[in-house]
């Protein structure tokens, strides 16, 4: 009964998020119909010929502007609540997340010193930013774990967190500074933290998309560890679990994921908080389950988001961050109490 | 006839003693709307934003400031060794050490509230000139820092030269047959700003004879990229200084190949200072703007006039 009911609500996921994904790529400032869209595709895929319908600045708008956009908004949303759920399991703590960890307001360091000093490296120019946040984030998570292992050899959860959120408060301090100290740059940096899908090209698409794909397959991998250390550290033990090495790798994987996020899209949240919430309510807590679908409830999520993001007050757009939380969180009370009510 | 000549020359005088009286009415309120107290004598004063500080400099009273923001530097010379204050958190006590006899801000609402109610406490006489959307309003905040300072004529004659230019540069858009499209960005990818209706940015794109291609849209707005290029602007001018070569950034942009300003190579810089300061010298701007979207018509011929 229990597995029936899980495959409607799978059937049900996989259908939102394609409707999801159609109407991501369809709508926007110029609309397109389904004929055109199929058409454009064609012609950008197989070389098909285009209608003679179709404006040239059409097939741009679509190709080079939305697909990138709305693919990066699946692949970010799915990354962040991938990586939401790891570090709720493995962290053990319904709130834990990459930003718990440091990683925001390590890659808004790094990229503050990019921004302030107009740092550039050679060869590849523009990603230098997006570079710079990556490591600047992972180093933050690293360095959490790396102090934490100092006042306890089995990476007890407390530790990391407190370590995590101390060294996270101290680099926004840190941010702080640099920003006080440099007004002129200061709406780039502004700008930067709100988090934006605007401009994504199809390189950010082919960077991201394999570093998603890995840390999914290196989840899969440990789902029966994640499991297992769901119950506690002790029974994990017993059961043969290298708790801290697996925790050591799935915590890097998780950070890993948010910073290629945050790194090409700036600090969205909300995200990795709720996906794995309602994809445990829904699914159980199998780990084999509920990560990837976790990720492809985050993906088709913020795909609507920023549809609605760069839509409702058309040709203006309204900042991402703001959207995920303003329909995140009544979408979340609904499904959360609503079926918690018909199964109390 | 005689009798004739005498009223007209007793209106005349009547007129100009109802000028005088109006002209020597003290001010009562800046130009937010605070009631403030004006000093008997100004003799030193605090300008707290570059546009002021311009303002100051040309009305020939650069010798009176005795404190500055922290942008000021950046626009007007000669005044790095004043003391620098930050526009949105002061250090008011050393602002109150100085004691200027007038303060000139253009916000005092904060989030925390007045940042200057202290001073105004001590008795100072802060002054709020929010910075204007239109250039009639700019002109008024000439005159406003002219009276204050005792240089009436002074202002007249630098809202004088901004109208006669604004008019020139205005009968020569009229004459413009083909109306550009102009998407102006004052932030470049993949943070596009630009601006609609009740700007001076969107009057002065008028003026030049062009089309707003964002004239439907109130103020400052963050476009989306798609509508940009669904805009289709036939030029595209940018304010941005704050990356290297923003034009080049345009030019290179994915995606933007096909909007006629890419192709056909019209993406200019205007200077981001005469820009974005609402003072006299946006006639500057008007016409580094009016020469890039109409060379043909606006060509060198027209004077650098303020």
């Amino acid at each position: 009964m229990k597995l029936r009911l899980h495959k409607k609500y799978k059937l049900w996921l996989l259908i939102t998020v394609f409707v999801a994904l159609i109407l991501g790529l369809t709508l926007g400032s110029v609309g397109f119909a389904p004929k055109e869209l199929f058409s454009i595709v064609s012609h950008k895929l197989f070389g098909a010929s285009l209608n003679d319908t179709i404006k040239p600045i059409h097939v741009s708008i679509l190709w080079t502007i939305r697909f990138p956009r709305a693919l990066m908004a699946f692949l970010v949303g799915a990354c962040l609540a991938a990586s939401g759920t790891v570090m709720q399991s493995v962290l053990r703590n319904p709130l834990a997340s990459s930003y718990t960890l440091g990683v925001s307001s390590g890659a808004s360091l790094l990229a503050a010193f990019v921004i302030v000093s107009g740092f550039s490296i050679p060869m590849i120019g523009r990603y230098t930013l997006p570079l710079m946040g990556f490591l600047g984030g992972l180093g933050t998570v690293f360095l959490a774990i790396a102090i934490s292992v100092r006042f306890s050899k089995t990476l007890e959860n407390h530790t990391i967190i407190l370590v995590g959120m101390v060294l996270s408060l101290f680099v926004n301090a840190l941010l702080t500074v640099i920003t006080s100290l440099s007004h002129e740059r200061l709406s780039h940096l502004v700008f930067w933290q709100m988090g934006s899908f605007q401009g994504q090209t199809w390189t950010n698409i082919s960077i991201t998309s394999p570093v998603l794909l890995f840390g999914l397959a290196v989840f899969f991998y440990y789902s029966r560890e994640m499991d297992l250390m769901t119950f506690g550290e002790e029974q994990a033990l017993s059961s043969g679990v290298d708790a801290p090495k697996v925790k050591f790798v799935l915590l890097t994987v998780s950070a890993l994921l948010t910073g290629i996020s945050v790194s090409f899209v700036g600090i969205i949240g909300f995200i990795d908080l709720i996906a794995p919430h309602i994809v445990r309510r829904f699914f159980g807590s199998n780990h084999r389950m509920v990560v990837p679908l976790s990720a492809l409830l985050g993906g088709g999520f913020m795909v609507v988001c920023d549809l609605v993001s760069r839509t409702i007050i058309s040709p203006q757009e309204l900042p991402i961050g703001a959207v995920t939380a303003l329909i995140g969180a009544p979408f979340f009370a609904y499904l959360y109490f609503h079926k918690g009510n018909k199964h109390a | 006839m005689h009798k004739k000549h005498r009223i007209l020359s007793l209106l005349l005088v009547l007129f100009m003693i109802f000028s005088f009286v109006s002209f020597a009415e003290p001010i009562q309120k800046d130009r937010a709307g605070n009631e403030v107290k004006l000093p008997e004598k100004i003799e030193t004063i605090a300008s707290l934003s570059p546009s002021t500080t311009q303002i100051i400099e040309s009305l020939g009273l650069l010798d009176k400031l005795i404190a500055i923001d922290t942008q000021t530097p950046n626009y007007v010379e000669g005044v790095d060794s004043l003391p620098q204050f930050n526009m949105m958190t002061p250090d008011i006590e050393k602002l109150a050490e100085l004691e200027p006899d007038v303060i000139f801000t253009t916000s005092m609402s904060n989030l925390d509230g007045n940042p200057f109610q202290q001073l105004i406490d001590l008795g100072l006489c802060v002054l709020e000139v929010p910075s204007s959307y239109s250039l009639e309003a700019i002109k008024e905040d000439i005159m406003f820092y002219a009276n204050v300072l005792g240089k009436t004529e002074e202002g007249q004659a630098i809202v004088d030269e901004m109208t006669k230019n604004l008019q020139k540069v205005e009968e020569l858009g009229k004459t413009v047959t083909e109306k550009k499209r102009v998407m102006f960005e004052i932030g470049a990818m993949p943070y596009l700003y630009s601006f609609g209706q009740n700007t001076f940015l969107h009057e002065m794109i008028e003026l030049i004879g062009a089309e707003n291609v964002f004239a439907e849209e109130n103020s400052w707005i963050a476009v989306t990229e798609e509508a940009a290029i669904a805009a289709n602007p036939d030029v595209i001018l940018t304010s941005v200084n704050y990356i290297e070569d923003s034009v080049g950034e345009i030019l290179s942009r994915e995606g933007w190949e096909e909007v006629t300003a890419i192709k056909e190579k019209q993406v200019f810089y205007i200077d981001n200072g005469t820009s974005s300061l609402p003072n006299q010298y946006v006639v500057n701007a008007l016409i580094e703007m009016a020469q890039a979207v109409y060379p043909e018509i606006f060509g060198e011929s027209l004077p650098m006039a303020q």
